[in-house]
């Protein structure tokens, strides 16, 4: 296997956007988009082996050289501080890392004045690194989802998570108040990879960087 | 299958037990790296694996210090620390005791080291480590002589097809220095260029509003990075001093190399800054392929034994065996290291020939042991297999004359009778012929 090269790409919108990627330099993953349950994909004519992963866990793929190269958002590698090179910004996948509160919260609250809050979040590593960087003691409450719900039932004053649209905290009647970080997809790269198979993983590194 | 007898006897995350197999592959694998680091006139060290702590962090950079086991001392009420890496004791006993013998020190050492990890990252937190320190020379030549070895290693154990990574970091270091950018901008850089995160780099330039010229050429840092082309590319935009130095000197030691003959495994990475806080030159890391994680790694560190008083130019590198031992453990030699060549097998009642015949055996090289146990043929057979013994030798078999011993290769179950001394003169060489019997 040593002669391939192995990409992890997590399902969902940013397996479209990659395969659609890949396809502009000439790498033809459209099987990885076919209603299967398969998780590993191989081109033998491209010498090529896809595999497909949850988001949070092709950093930790990508580590271990399980995989060369991966497909993944920023926030994910800001909360799992792996040590990978991050060569590309792919583009896509555009949200932001976002501080959220209760509507009627935010009317008399100051930013400026927080101390000792408690935060519900999935980003417990980056949230704790943010508002430590400000000077603000948190408590956080780690989540796996839904986070919108946390300040409704009283679990916490306010949330960090990701929005793109601002929609569901709408809806929940919760509105932005910091951004910690605008998130967009990247391409990640195993560090003993880029210098044992360095010849082909550059050229898709200089191939991806033409067409984003 | 739980043994319900067994008492429950949990281990801390992040240590092995190494059962034989294991650790015969690791004794393999250390021991070929021992005799290259022999033949180049290196010459072992053995260091504690306790130290004050306030000792040992004047050699450490922050994050190693960050990772260090440490607790109180009963005796001094002192904070102690079990060393995470084994160069700053190296370098502590250089400063401290060798002081008045001449330059350049060759030393080796092969040992233990303890570093906290992630939780639940699968990380061992003990580390094998085997490498050198050449302490008295700042040549180019010393540098080479690190990566030379490591190729030379890497050769023996059978690797085809990995790189030795070089970088300067002093490289890096003059540009940030002309830069004239903030600390704390340098810092953001630091990350992103070690990242090679390109984008970032850019932006961090633009909103630090650095003059073009100094854009151009920290925007490529991340990109420096290749085969010896990237000397000359890098040549082109270095304009400061001391990267040009850099330059120089890490396209001597690439010189040098190319006498050793091992061009072939180089690449070279500028914009490489790990161990910004610790190396002063040229800096590598070895990788083989399939293997995710540097097999070696190492470089210069000119500033380290001053910390203990004694200034000296130094370079040096190890080995993590693990890591080998992860991408090795399936080869045949190394499979072979954990096999023993005799069991002996006495059908006699009386012990004295079994004995004798095994005394000679381990005198002549082999490795011998004895089947005390009183059993049955096939069990003992069964024993030796799964011991991963090769020859079953019995003796006063039914099968063989008096004066005969009965050798069973394990792996087949093909049997012959053989003299003593025929024994004793071919060993493991003896032919068992299609003629000879088949126990199976």
């Amino acid at each position: 296997m040593t002669d391939y090269v192995t990409i992890a790409i997590p399902k969902g919108r940013i397996l479209q956007d990659s395969v659609a990627l890949f396809k502009k330099i000439g790498i033809d993953c459209e099987e990885l988009l076919s209603d299967t349950r398969k998780l590993v994909f191989e081109n033998h004519e491209q010498k090529m082996r896809y595999m497909i992963v949850r988001a949070t866990d092709v950093p930790t793929y990508v580590e271990y050289g399980c995989a060369d190269l991966g497909i993944v958002g920023k926030d994910t590698l800001m909360e799992a501080e792996k040590d990978l090179y991050e060569p590309l910004d792919l583009k896509f996948g555009y949200c932001r890392l976002m501080v959220a509160e209760p509507v009627e919260l935010s009317s008399k609250d100051d930013p400026a004045a927080w101390n000792n809050i408690r935060i519900a979040t999935k980003y417990p590593n980056v949230t704790e690194k943010y508002f430590a960087a400000k000077g603000v003691q948190v408590e956080l409450i780690k989540l796996y989802g839904s986070i919108e719900l946390a300040p409704l039932v009283g679990l916490s004053e306010r949330i960090v998570d990701l929005v793109s649209t601002g929609e569901t905290l709408k809806q929940n009647g919760l509105v932005e108040v910091e951004t910690i970080a605008e998130i967009t997809c990247r391409l990640i790269v195993n560090r003993a990879s880029l210098k044992t198979k360095h010849e082909r993983i550059s050229k898709i590194i200089e191939g991806l960087e033409q067409h984003i | 299958m739980t043994n319900p007898a067994c008492i429950e006897a949990p281990l801390p995350k992040g240590v092995s037990d190494f059962l034989p197999e294991t650790a015969d592959k690791i004794t393999f694998i250390a021991d070929s790296i021992h005799r290259v680091f022999e033949l180049w006139g290196f010459r072992r060290m053995i260091t504690p694996l306790l130290e004050f702590e306030d000792v040992l962090a004047l050699g450490m950079g922050d994050e190693l210090r960050s990772k260090t086991f440490r607790f109180d001392d009963r005796q001094t009420g002192r904070l102690l620390a079990i060393p995470p890496d084994i160069t700053p004791q190296v370098a502590r006993i250089v400063a401290t005791r060798m002081h008045s013998l001449p330059l350049p020190h060759r030393i080796y050492y092969s040992g233990r080291v303890l570093r906290q990890a992630q939780m639940q990252s699968g990380r061992s937190r003990e580390i094998f480590q085997s490498g050198v320190e050449l302490i008295g020379l700042n040549s180019p030549e010393a540098d080479a002589e690190m990566v030379a070895m490591a190729v030379e290693v890497l050769k023996n154990l059978g690797f085809t097809g990995f790189k030795i990574d070089l970088g300067q970091v002093d490289f890096y270091r003059g540009i940030m220095d002309a830069s004239g950018l903030s600390p704390a901008v340098q810092r953001q850089l630091q990350e992103a260029i070690s990242k090679k995160e390109v984008t970032a780099v850019r932006s961090i330039l633009e909103a630090a509003g650095a003059p073009d010229s100094v854009k151009e050429e920290i925007a490529l840092l991340p990109r420096l990075y290749g085969g010896r082309e990237v000397l000359k590319e890098a040549a082109r935009i270095a304009g400061n001093e001391r990267s040009r130095r850099a330059l120089e000197n890490i396209t001597q030691v690439v010189e040098i190399l190319d006498i050793y003959g091992v061009a072939d495994h180089l690449t070279i990475d500028l914009g490489e800054i790990r161990g910004l806080d610790y190396h002063t030159g040229i800096t590598f890391e070895g990788f083989v392929p399939g293997i995710g994680e540097a097999v070696c790694s190492g470089g210069r560190y000119d500033d380290l034994t001053a910390k203990y008083g004694y200034p000296a130019h130094a370079t040096g590198f190890a080995f993590n065996i693990l890591a080998l031992l992860a991408s090795m453990a399936k080869r045949p030699e190394v499979e072979a290291s954990s096999s023993r060549d005799f069991l002996v097998f006495n059908r006699k009642d009386e012990r004295r020939e079994a004995l004798e015949v095994a005394q000679k055996l381990r005198s002549l090289g082999f490795t011998c042991a004895r089947d005390i146990i009183k059993r049955d043929f096939e069990s003992s057979l069964e024993y030796a297999k799964k011991m991963d013994i090769r020859m079953l030798l019995v003796i006063g078999a039914e099968e063989c004359a008096a004066d005969q011993l009965y050798l069973v290769r394990v792996a087949d179950r093909r049997a012959i009778a053989v003299g003593k001394q025929e024994l004793f003169d071919k060993g493991l060489d003896l032919k068992f012929d299609l003629q000879g019997e088949n126990h199976g």
